[in-house]
């Protein structure tokens, strides 16, 4: 064997041309993970401690609880398919059609910030460059929404800050300028008044299906086995949730499925039964 | 330290520059590509959480190097990957000859196959595989000259090579 044939053919390997582009999702998806437990642990002390205090901030929660169920979508389509136009990005033909219904409101910028322009009027989210002009509404402009507090819409974007917001311009174009920025938030926000977590969705299971096992009630997320059992709950409930459509869930866990839901048992132990699944969705190409 | 701006892009630039090494590498161990890519991809988020401060470029490849084989380490201990049966890679579009040595490589014991790959694929001496593998050089060499032996035995050749301590 002379050393340039296993150099030569190792080379030749083939491997994902999207590895790079997956790698990214991973670490969005790991930032967002992270963000949500910790938002929701605290959430949850916060709530312990003081259950006498109502849920005021419950609309702006619901829209919260929207642009994440948005979000995921939009977090693994925006990646996927960069020339998607914004009316079809992160929202299936279904919940285009009926936004009032649902209480979703359209997001096409949704992310972490990875970078900032030097007069921070601008930061990148993904591969995209978002600029905050004067005519960028900040807060949700809905009938019923509640002013946001400080610590959901800071004033300073900032790099790792997670953004959710929504442009009418050409996201394929890689640089746009925002309509309306609904969240600007610190990654580990203090404690304080946070209404908009109180209707958030539990998520601990999130990511692509790489495994299905044999018989089709297991799959693998990550690093984790997740069993489907008669006890799972299916869907989002709730006063204002729609029912799933077979889009967003669908009956049958495939490998490259993306998935949300939800365990109480330990996912350190690698597998374990979910609680309840969200989302089980083809990813968009 | 890093401030988060510096981290993303010293990640982004190593993702760059060494993830198709660090595929290959955790391939040579675990003879999967999808494996190999998902403990690349934890190899980086490992980076992206630790921060860990390097000298020089070298120094950041050969941790990375380092991180990728404990990490295909440990994929290889767990239960479902002992348990499961995978399909073997598909390696047939190589060119025969190029297929039979890969293959021959990868039949070796992972002792032998991952000095051999860090010697003929990425040009280290046996005292930079020793400082990776955390070994002695004297060990290295032996497992290189080992799994030179075994390679001869499969494919034939190698025997006019000699690697210089």
């Amino acid at each position: 064997m002379k050393k340039s044939v296993y150099k030569s053919a190792m080379s030749r390997v083939k491997t994902s041309e999207d590895f790079k582009e997956a790698t990214y999702q991973k670490f969005m998806l790991e930032l967002e993970k992270t963000t949500h437990t910790t938002t929701m642990n605290e959430e949850r002390v916060k709530m312990e401690k003081t259950s006498k205090r109502k849920l005021t901030g419950l609309t702006v929660g619901l829209a919260a609880a929207a642009i994440l169920a948005v979000g995921v979508i939009s977090i693994n389509q925006n990646q996927s398919n960069p020339a998607s136009t914004p009316t079809n990005q992160g929202q299936t033909a279904e919940a285009t059609a009926k936004p009032p219904i649902m209480g979703k409101v359209a997001v096409n910028i949704d992310g972490v910030i990875s970078e900032v322009s030097a007069d921070g009027k601008s930061f990148k989210v993904g591969d995209l460059w978002v600029e905050v002009t004067d005519q960028t509404k900040l807060g949700s402009s809905e009938p019923t929404a509640e002013k946001p507090s400080e610590e959901l819409l800071q004033k300073e974007f900032k790099v790792g800050n997670i953004v959710s917001g929504y442009t009418s311009q050409d996201v394929s174009t890689g640089k746009v300028t925002a309509d309306v920025i609904y969240n600007n938030m610190a990654p580990q926000a203090d404690s304080g008044e946070k209404p908009a977590t109180t209707a958030k969705v539990q998520v601990n299971i999130d990511g692509v299906i790489s495994e299905v096992s044999a018989d089709g009630k297991s799959f693998k997320v990550n690093d984790v086995w997740v069993t489907v059992t008669p006890d799972t709950i299916m869907g989002i409930d709730g006063p204002t949730a729609a029912e799933p459509s077979d889009e967003l869930l669908q009956k049958e866990f495939k490998v490259g499925n993306v998935v949300s839901g939800f365990t109480t048992e330990d996912l350190s132990t690698g597998k374990v039964n979910a609680t309840r699944i969200y989302n089980n969705m083809i990813p968009q190409k | 330290m890093y401030n988060s701006y510096e981290l993303n892009e010293s990640v982004r630039r190593a993702l760059d520059l060494y993830s198709q090494s660090m595929i290959k590498i955790a391939f040579a161990y675990l003879k999967n590509i999808a494996d190999a890519e998902e403990v690349t991809q934890e190899v980086f988020l490992t980076y992206l959480q630790k921060r860990p401060v390097f000298e020089n470029s070298e120094h950041e490849k050969a941790w990375l190097i380092r991180t990728t084989i404990n990490k295909s380490k440990n994929m290889l201990k767990t239960g479902w990957f002992k348990s499961r049966n995978p399909v073997p890679e598909n390696l047939s579009y190589l060119p025969k000859e190029e297929n039979e040595v890969l293959q021959a490589v990868l039949s070796l014991d992972k002792k032998y196959r991952i000095p051999i790959h860090l010697h003929y694929y990425e040009g280290y001496s046996i005292q930079e595989i020793a400082v990776i593998m955390q070994a002695k050089s004297a060990t290295v060499g032996t497992w290189l000259a080992r799994g030179r032996v075994l390679l001869k035995d499969k494919i034939g050749g190698l025997e006019d090579e000699e690697i210089c301590l």
